[in-house]
């Protein structure tokens, strides 16, 4: 077993509405085709090839983005989920609970890949938040679901 | 006139725009954005909601705390916006404009929650284009596109 094909992981989408496990993980890749940026409002594809998947709770709405791919999503939250070929299923990386198990190992599609992408992680970090903005974030009550399976859950924030 | 900058999701349902250039450009790893964008982080861009207007559709929205909500795509999940509930500023995803690229990041949000190897992403190995690796399937793909356009359309799906 190489060191991305770990043993199985689980992960879901914001709500909680739906769950799944990968029983084993594959590749790890960042795509920075412009399906991917747009799929994820993103700057790129964060996937892993998943084998022996399954939803273990809820499932996921898909949308066909092409004849040959189509990408699921939660129709509760719109968490993006999963990118499905004939080749297989790959799950979104941030959707894993622990989607720092999950390093990419490789960049695919370099042609589209934005111009700063680069030089993004030497961007300046913002310090200090003011105290308005910490009584701000004191006040949250989040809805979204924690980083590991459930025995029941009922999503929230139904807007 | 004014300069306006249109964006939407992946299957075109949604389009929007702002009617003055949005700013602050920046990426939130906070653990919420990143789930919320199913990726390492959240890259967004915003401007008075008085600035911004849905030209297609409608967003849905899911209220990620109490403070917050967080607009989609309902037909093809694409993350569309963040907003506080109370707040006059809205943000979008950058990845949702059309032009993505002009509007780089000036900041980084959210620190705390970065994952480890986020920062060495741009050293990674680059394989081939799909075009290179696969042109059959690039063809295909490209014949078969169910995305929309970088721009905004008149009318959408095309009539076949």
């Amino acid at each position: 077993m190489t060191r991305s094909e770990r043993k199985g992981l689980s992960g879901g989408c914001q709500c909680g509405a739906v769950r799944f496990h990968a029983r084993l993980l594959g590749r790890p890749s960042i795509c920075h085709c412009r399906m991917c940026q747009k799929a994820f409002g993103g700057f790129f594809g964060p996937l892993v090839t998943a084998h022996d998947a399954s939803w273990t709770r809820g499932e996921p709405k898909w949308f066909q983005s092409s004849n040959v791919a189509r990408r699921a999503f939660c129709g509760k939250c719109g968490t993006p989920l999963a990118y499905e070929t004939k080749y297989g299923l790959e799950l979104a990386i941030g959707a894993f609970d622990e989607p720092a198990a999950v390093a990419p190992v490789i960049q695919v599609n370099l042609n589209d890949k934005l111009p700063f992408f680069d030089g993004l992680t030497s961007l300046p970090v913002r310090e200090h938040p003011s105290d308005e903005w910490l009584d701000f974030m004191a006040g949250v009550h989040s809805n979204q679901h924690p980083d590991h399976d459930t025995e029941s859950w009922k999503p929230g924030g139904e807007a | 006139m004014s300069e306006v900058v249109s964006g939407g999701c992946q299957c075109g349902a949604v389009r929007y725009r702002f009617n003055e250039p949005p700013r602050g450009a920046h990426i939130c790893h906070c653990r919420m954005c990143q789930k919320a964008f199913g990726a390492f982080y959240a890259p967004l861009v915003g401007g008075p909601v008085s600035t911004f207007e849905v030209t297609r559709g409608k967003i849905a929205v899911f209220r990620s705390s109490d403070l917050t909500e967080r607009g989609f795509c309902r037909d093809c999940g694409t993350p569309l916006t963040f907003h506080y509930v109370e707040g006059e500023w809205i943000s979008v995803s950058i990845g949702s404009l059309d032009h993505p690229e002009a509007f780089p990041p000036i900041d980084q949000h959210g620190v705390e929650s970065r994952i480890g190897y986020v920062n060495h992403l741009h050293s990674l190995p680059d394989r081939p284009s799909t075009e290179e690796e696969d042109p059959d399937a690039t063809a295909r793909i490209r014949a078969t596109n169910h995305q929309h356009p970088d721009h905004d359309t008149a009318v959408w799906p095309p009539l076949s």
